[in-house]
């Protein structure tokens, strides 16, 4: 239990532009969960690669098993029993489960694979991770993304791992997920196997690390530290070297609720959800809650247009809106920040000013041709606002951090002045899915900042989020959703989490299985 | 807001029927109707022991469907042979775009029972098994052109001499340059698609007639038997010799971006002699205002005397000006050259 | 639009005080600039051309040391090139945009038949060109809308037009080679205008035209979109089926152009006419920098690759090497172009970082 299976001294990391890690120290012991804490841009994502092989580090002494190691690729590392489990899941999904586990190591007989050998394999290894009711020979792409996740885990554990590095396993989960999550580590770790563990949920580490090392600016600025014992604020402050509360903004008295923006009224997709109706008014964050696939998402991108509606009818300021019409949303004054960052909202490659004005060039184009300038002074400011790092709005978006992409994303309906659509901003209702998904703590205040002031300048928001504390901590008044329906509404004062759970997952647990 | 909508109505409106103007106009530029292609028939008219009317006869007929004169003219003259007899029916089937499609095209008229078969196929060696097929089945094959190489699977070949044409190109040439007094003439060549086994035996020809005259090719590209193709090769064979003395192009209808490319390019210093005689080539060489002076015949008249063979060897009779009381088995056309002394006489053999 | 007269006192920014930026915008080099990659790629291509020039001074030194043929040779080369740049310019922008366009050989060939008709050939050179640039155009909406609306893979929906439009040339045609009698068409191809020819201006004009729209408008920002997240330019607003659709009809317009000018030099049209134009400008696309995945690509970049084909071409024909070995060169030379790139980018990349390394702790 006390000897050290992977220790780092001075490890540095350098990229075009940027010293990714810059001393990083850590020191990992055979059956303990080490917690890995950090803003984005800390070097987290960096400092996993270094360690899974994909990158390889400039300096520094990396000892795996008391021996120096430098892993020449992925394939080095999961062969001397270090395996990652990356936050985007890279399986196949047109490949079975028992296919995906032994990827790349398929067991062979004189050149065929051995089918039968790999699915009862794979079907051990479920079983012991208390998962037999994964079929082997299921496409995963037809799994939830709890049955990914442990697939993932069924691939470390068919390389015989020591260390599974686990980068946000909780972001994609629902709340009894996360649940049998930590049984499953608890079960590896009794057995020897050490895990990296990490996530920006506080509480979460709290309840499943041993010890905690936190990075800032690619430096280990804490090691070791008792995950359980260690007080928030200085972990916080380890982190971000201010001393900043896990904070949401205050709420502005109710009077400051104006004008009605936003009525749906009976809004339905079959399948998906049904006879929603709700509104938003001006000043005001309204929040939703409910579990990954209780329609939340369809229903923000069915407002948005960006899906056309079976029935009902959305109004914005007192007119209807043309149903499945994303550009008529966006000339209505209706702003999207949706779930899946890389997927739905950015063009990786291109420069941040362009992500920021993705929806807006047009505006700043005199007959059809593009007026980089100011677009590019457009997108500084609102960058400034949010405090993107590092600001150099010419970047590819690439480069930036999750937090710092998703601060993209929303800067994108921010052009032009937030919340002021009639005075020639973009969007005053800001539709946000998961908008702090794979967020750092310093970043998700300044997010919360955001959206709250963007509330008191007059805008509309709604809110869609997992984390039953954010949006209760955040928005004025919450539905709560279960199956493509709202089941309760009510202000968030009158809510506490328990209550919301209870409303989440009443019904669901039989619906389940 | 109402009077904007109206507005763009009214523009729309009137960009749809431009639109449908457009159309209309398009459709209507789609008419070639400027004169029926010249069609090759042999004497039928002709008051020979042939041209008697005979038994009726069902012709099947089959060719590639490319976009390529010859071929057209092929499928063309064959139609216009049968045409002129009271006693033949032709059967045409499309062959389709490559020797699978017309397999199949084949089986479907063989099994229509026709009393002969015509078919000029895409490839000899591939289509070999139909005409063994059909011999088998008692439907004698007339195989056009690319030959099949197994002697049992056709009753009459006919086909142009590939060799012959290079043989018959250069010995224009070198007759030409002799009378011009060139003793060491610069000679470029250009020649059709490099894979196909005709062009092989056109370039062998042409090299081998040229070496008994003690000259060589100074520099070969190989086009594709298209325009656009021609008049590439041509401009870059232009600017590899600054001075030609000779020029052979394998193909007339890749020859007209040739002659555009020359024309291009102003050069005038040389002759050039054409490959398989159009119609445009043959009139260019008669107007004599160009500098093609020749063109070596690989005429697809032998579509007509296959029509007027496959005729005969279903009725059973044989050619009236032989001896024989049977159709010959094999017959080569010769390359002929056309030059502006007879070219009049080949004019309406061009297509 | 009317409403929100209640909001007019609130219009605050953000931040109230911008805070003083940590510091100026950093100086940047021109090759670090966002232009700077493209032309970064582009410097390997412009290498490989000199390159090819020097192999023909050293192999044709007689013909190389005539300063008039090679002005006449460079020329020769650009006029070969003109068309299938032209054509190149339009699949650039399509595959920019996400998709790929397999059927604008078969345009071309439809384009310059229909326009050569004996019918449309008595309208004159306009109506030929009128008829050339609406059947390009038209071919391409009838593409695009199959498959921003018609939801067909481009591969398919254009390998169908590929085939169709060329069974429709030879409709027309009648397998017929037509010639065209028209003089100021055939005259596009032998024109010069202040010593250049015709053909070439036509080239450089849509090779400006092309960048110009691809970096400067907002046209060239949603191809860039579409190409590159589809799902993202649409939940911005773009209208991506719109647009869709407008980029095949751009370059269904493109290979208009192109079969006027390759109807020019070769005074005639036919349906086998351009053949195998779609592998020839969708591979200069690729070496001139465009992913074909889409979201990326430069026009400048896809006109050097047509011009180092139309080099070799021109190289193999003076040096008399055959076709064979010539297209086997072609080959090599998409592979080795795509390599290249990968491995001068990263190699710079980190050329880069560690000079600015060094700069940094010098400082």
């Amino acid at each position: 239990m006390t000897e050290a299976i992977l220790r780092l001294t001075g490890v540095v990391k350098t990229f075009p532009g940027v010293r990714a890690l810059d001393g990083v120290e850590l020191e990992v012991r055979a059956g303990e969960v080490h917690c890995l804490l950090g803003q984005n841009g800390a070097g987290k994502s960096t400092l996993i690669k270094v360690l899974s092989g994909a990158h390889r580090p400039d300096a520094g002494r990396i000892e795996w098993l008391g021996q120096p190691v430098s892993f020449a690729n992925p394939h080095a590392a999961m062969k001397a029993g270090i395996a990652t489990i990356y936050q985007e899941l890279d399986l196949v999904d047109e490949l079975s489960v028992a296919e995906n586990a032994f990827l790349g190591h398929e067991p062979r007989r004189l050149g065929f694979v051995r089918r039968g050998h790999m699915a009862r394999s794979t079907r051990q290894v479920l079983a012991r991770l208390g998962h037999p009711e994964i079929p082997p020979g299921r496409a995963v792409g037809k799994l939830p993304n709890a049955g990914k996740q442990v697939v993932s885990m069924v691939r470390a554990l068919s390389h015989d791992a020591r260390l599974i590095i686990m980068d946000e396993p909780s972001a994609m989960l629902a709340h009894d997920e996360v649940a049998n999550l930590f049984r499953i580590i608890r079960d590896l770790t009794a057995q020897g196997i050490a895990v990296i563990y990490i996530s920006h949920r506080l509480e979460e580490i709290r309840e499943i690390g041993d010890r905690v090392t936190v990075l800032k600016d690619g430096r280990t600025t804490a090691a070791n530290l008792p995950a359980r014992t260690t007080p928030t604020r200085d972990l916080v402050s380890r982190m971000t070297g201010r001393t900043i509360e896990y904070v949401f903004p205050d709420r502005p008295a109710v009077a400051t609720r104006g004008p009605e923006l936003l009525r749906v009224d009976g809004l339905t997709r079959h399948g998906e959800f049904t006879d929603v109706s709700l509104t938003i008014h001006s000043g005001e964050i309204v929040g939703i809650a409910g579990l990954v696939g209780s329609g939340r998402s369809e229903l923000l991108q069915t407002i948005f247009g960006a899906r056309r509606p079976d029935s009902g009818t959305v109004q914005v300021r007192g007119r209807v809106l043309r149903p499945g019409s994303v550009g008529a949303a966006v000339r209505a004054g209706l702003g999207m920040a949706p779930e899946e960052r890389k997927s739905q909202a950015l063009l990786l490659g291109e420069p941040i000013y362009r992500n920021i004005t993705l929806a807006t060039f047009a505006r700043y184009a005199r007959g059809g041709f593009t007026n980089s300038g100011r677009e590019r002074a457009e997108a500084d400011r609102v960058a400034g606002d949010l405090d993107l790092r590092p600001r150099d709005v010419r970047r590819p978006v690439r480069t930036l951090s999750g937090g710092n992409q998703q601060k993209v994303v929303v800067a994108r309906w921010l052009v032009g002045g937030a919340g002021r659509h009639a005075q020639g901003g973009t969007a005053d209702l800001l539709l946000l899915d998961e908008p702090t998904r794979g967020v750092d703590v310093g970043a998700r205040a300044e997010l919360y900042q955001v959206i709250r002031e963007l509330a008191g300048r007059g805008a509309g928001v709604l809110l869609v989020s997992s984390e039953v504390p954010e949006v209760l901590g955040l928005a004025d008044r919450v539905l709560v959703m279960r199956e493509g329906r709202v089941v309760h509404e009510a202000p968030a004062g009158e809510l506490d989490e328990d209550r919301v759970l209870d409303l989440v997952m009443a019904g669901s647990l039989t619906e389940v299985s | 807001m109402a009077h904007a909508g109206s507005d763009l109505t009214r523009r729309r409106l009137l960009l749809g029927s431009a639109a449908v103007g457009a159309g209309a106009l398009l459709t209507a530029c789609t008419s070639n109707e400027k004169e029926t292609p010249n069609t090759a028939q042999t004497g039928a008219n002709q008051a020979g022991a042939n041209a008697s009317p005979g038994k009726r006869v069902v012709i099947g007929f089959s060719a590639p469907a490319q976009d390529h004169g010859w071929i057209a003219a092929i499928t063309n003259n064959a139609k216009a042979q049968a045409a002129t007899y009271s006693d033949v029916e032709l059967k045409t089937v499309e062959a389709g775009a490559d020797a699978a499609a017309q397999r199949a095209a084949l089986a479907t008229l063989l099994a229509q029972k026709p009393d002969i078969i015509v078919v000029l196929p895409h490839d000899g060696k591939e289509l070999n098994s139909f005409g063994l097929e059909a011999m088998q089945a008692g439907v004698p094959v007339v195989n056009l052109d690319r030959a099949f190489p197994d002697a049992l699977a056709y009753r009459l070949q006919i086909k142009g001499d590939n060799y012959g044409m290079g043989v018959a190109a250069a010995n224009f040439i070198a007759a030409q340059m002799k009378a011009k007094g060139v003793s060491n003439p610069i000679i470029a060549e250009i020649a059709g698609i490099d894979s196909l086994e005709l062009t092989q035996e056109r370039t062998k020809g042409f090299n081998d007639t040229l070496a008994q005259h003690g000259m060589r090719v100074a520099n070969r590209r190989a086009a594709e038997f298209t325009i656009d193709s021609g008049q590439r090769e041509a401009a870059n064979l232009l600017q590899a010799l600054p001075k030609i003395d000779a020029l052979w192009n394998h193909d007339d209808d890749q020859g007209v971006g040739v002659l555009a490319a020359i024309n291009q390019a102003n050069r005038k210093e040389f002759i050039m002699v054409g490959g398989a005689g159009s119609k445009a080539a043959i009139e260019a060489i008669q107007a004599d205002n160009t500098v093609l002076k020749a063109t070596v015949t690989y005429s697809p008249s032998m579509a007509s005397s296959a029509i007027s063979l496959a005729r005969l060897i279903a009725q059973g009779r044989g050619m009236s000006d032989l001896a024989e009381l049977q159709v010959p088995k094999e017959i080569i056309l010769a390359s002929e050259t056309v030059t502006k002394e007879n070219a009049s006489a080949y004019l309406p053999l061009g297509f | 639009m009317e409403a929100a007269g209640g909001q007019a006192g609130r219009q605050v920014e953000l931040t109230q005080a911008p805070e003083a930026p940590p510091s100026g915008p950093p100086r940047r080099s021109w090759w670090r600039d966002e232009a700077g990659e493209p032309v970064r790629r582009n410097l390997g291509l412009v290498v490989v051309l000199a390159a090819l020039f020097g192999i023909g001074a050293v192999t044709k030194p007689d013909l190389y040391s005539d300063g008039g043929w090679v002005v006449d040779n460079i020329f020769t080369i650009l006029k070969q090139a003109s068309a299938i740049g032209v054509i190149t310019v339009g699949v650039t922008f399509v595959i920019i945009g996400g998709g790929i366009d397999l059927s604008v050989g078969a345009i071309v060939a439809l384009a310059g038949v229909w326009s050569t008709t004996v019918a449309t050939q008595e309208y004159g050179a306009g109506g030929m060109i009128f008829t050339a640039l609406v059947v390009g155009l038209g071919v391409g909406l009838v593409n695009g809308v199959l498959i921003a609306y018609g939801r067909l893979v481009p591969f398919i929906a254009t390998l169908a037009m590929l085939v169709a439009a060329r069974g429709l040339a030879a409709q027309i045609s009648n397998k017929q080679t037509q010639v065209s009698t028209n003089s100021v068409i055939n005259g596009i191809a032998s024109r010069d205008v202040l010593g250049i020819p015709e053909l070439v201006i036509i080239l450089a004009v849509v090779v400006a035209a092309g960048w110009v729209l691809l970096n400067r408008t907002t046209f060239g920002r949603r191809t860039v979109a579409v190409g590159g997240n589809p799902e993202a330019a649409r939940l911005a607003g773009i209208n991506v089926r719109l647009h869709t659709v407008l980029l095949y009809a751009l370059s269904g317009l493109c290979c208009g152009i192109g079969a006027i000018m390759l109807t020019a030099q070769a005074t005639s049209a036919q349906a086998a006419m351009a053949n195998l134009y779609e592998l020839d400008a969708i591979a200069a696309a690729i070496i001139g920098g465009t992913l074909l995945s889409g979201g990326r690509g430069t026009i400048i970049g896809a006109l050097f690759g047509v011009l180092v084909f139309s080099t070799i071409t021109n190289l193999f024909a003076i040096n008399n090497l055959s076709t064979e070995v010539q297209n086997m060169v072609k080959g090599g030379i998409i592979v080795a172009a795509v390599l290249v790139q990968q491995v001068q980018f990263k190699s710079m990349s980190q050329f880069l970082s560690r000079n600015q390394i060094i700069a940094r702790s010098k400082s």
